[in-house]
């Protein structure tokens, strides 16, 4: 296993990538050289690209969907459909974009079929969280005093849980505009929208999730 | 003239996502607008605290057993067929629509001349039926069979010769199969005296 980094890098490097001659676009996660080893059947380049991006494709998937060992199975099954699919992949978006598209689909299909198994039962019960586990989320970095850490605890599984009471459409342009950073554009391209509808949609999850956590976000 | 930019762009401003030239035309315009720049903080006040709170990435349980599991998959799976690659213009492309036209071309023509050539098309367009002389078997030895048409009954006749004559005792129900007619019953097949059910 290659582990020889373990979180993405997300400083703009002006780096130009490109897989193929003609092709030349801006690559800030330095993705290209690794995905082109990939193409070629290199699998260490591939399982580098696994080390690099699954820490997001997890926390995005686990946010839709609320349920860890699921989130576990479903990013796993991103990155066997990303390189089923790698020689498609045209490097018209960045890598990670890519997958968060590919995510985007793991999900919405997983989702569709627990529908069915349910019997029909048409509702997006199975985004909602019933439960949460704050326990689970604590992750302490250096810096922070227990207090500051307990309280970002609380807030998470504050917003986590108004999260789970938005649509799954405006949860996900949420977490990937507020949480993963991604650019309008690049959210239309992972939700398969327009730019308009995602600026829509975005609008109205902010208005309900500020209401939702209104005396937590008035505080601040 | 209308100079002020349209709310795609101010989305994309409170968003920082303007860069360049656009953000220094729209900085210009925006400056004595203070609403929007009170949005725009707004904005960022939001996103500081969902990024602060709501981690953007978060490493899977047994990362190692997460790649190893991946890596597994990838090798069980049958290899990926290569990118094909893109042909160049070939002579062959071209000429092979052409070549195909003509032979088509060609088939109907030839088709056509022969189709000219038979005579008996009736109007309907379907081929007259050819008379075919009639074979007639008889099994058995010493009769023969002779057949005509009969015009006026419309119908062919065939006569057989040495035949036996047929006895007119002979009853022709015997030689047909006549379903037998029961009367469905639950007690069917039981002996009026319960006979059947003694040892």
């Amino acid at each position: 296993m290659n582990n020889s980094s373990n979180e993405p890098s997300n400083v703009p490097r002006g780096s130009a990538g490109s897989l193929a001659a003609g092709v030349s676009i801006e690559d800030p996660d330095d993705d290209f050289g690794l995905v082109a080893r990939a193409r070629q059947g290199d699998l260490g380049s591939y399982d580098a690209l696994v080390t690099r991006h699954r820490g997001r494709i997890y926390a995005m998937i686990r946010n839709m969907i609320h349920q860890e060992a699921d989130a576990w199975d479903l990013s796993q099954e991103v990155f066997i459909k990303a390189w089923q699919a790698l020689p498609r992949f045209e490097a018209k978006a960045r890598f990670s974009t890519w997958l968060y598209r590919i995510a985007h689909n793991v999900v919405y299909d997983w989702t569709r079929k627990r529908r069915i198994e349910s019997a029909g039962e048409l509702n997006d019960g199975i985004f909602e969280r019933e439960r949460i586990d704050a326990a689970s989320f604590t992750t302490p970095s250096g810096g922070d005093s227990p207090d500051d850490t307990m309280a970002r605890g609380e807030l998470r599984a504050r917003i986590e849980a108004a999260l789970a009471k938005i649509s799954p459409e405006h949860r996900e342009a949420v977490l990937l505009k507020d949480v993963q950073g991604l650019s309008y554009k690049e959210i239309a391209e992972v939700m398969a929208c327009s730019i308009g509808t995602v600026m829509s949609r975005l609008y109205y999850a902010r208005q309900k999730l500020q209401t939702l956590l209104k005396d937590e976000y008035e505080s601040r | 003239m209308n100079t002020n930019p349209d709310e795609t762009k101010l989305a994309l401003w409170l968003e920082d996502e303007l860069k360049g030239e656009e953000l220094a035309a729209f900085e210009q315009w925006v400056a004595g607008q203070p609403e929007h720049h009170a949005a725009r903080e707004e904005a960022r006040r939001w996103r500081s605290m969902m990024a602060a709170a709501v981690p953007a990435s978060e490493e899977p349980p047994y990362p190692e057993f997460f790649n190893h599991r991946v890596t597994r998959a990838i090798r069980e799976e049958p290899p990926v067929p290569a990118v094909p690659a893109k042909r160049g213009f070939h002579w062959q492309s071209f000429f092979m629509p052409l070549a195909a036209c003509a032979g088509m071309v060609l088939a109907f023509w030839l088709g056509g001349k022969n189709a000219s050539l038979t005579p008996e098309i009736d109007v309907a367009g379907a081929p007259r039926a050819i008379p075919v002389e009639p074979i007639l078997y008889t099994p058995e030895k010493g009769v023969d069979a002779e057949w005509f048409t009969s015009s006026k009954a419309s119908a062919t006749v065939i006569v057989l010769n040495g035949v036996a004559a047929i006895p007119d005792a002979t009853d022709f129900s015997e030689t047909a199969f006549l379903r037998e007619l029961r009367e469905m019953d639950a007690t069917a097949g039981m002996n009026p005296g319960n006979q059947a059910m003694e040892p």
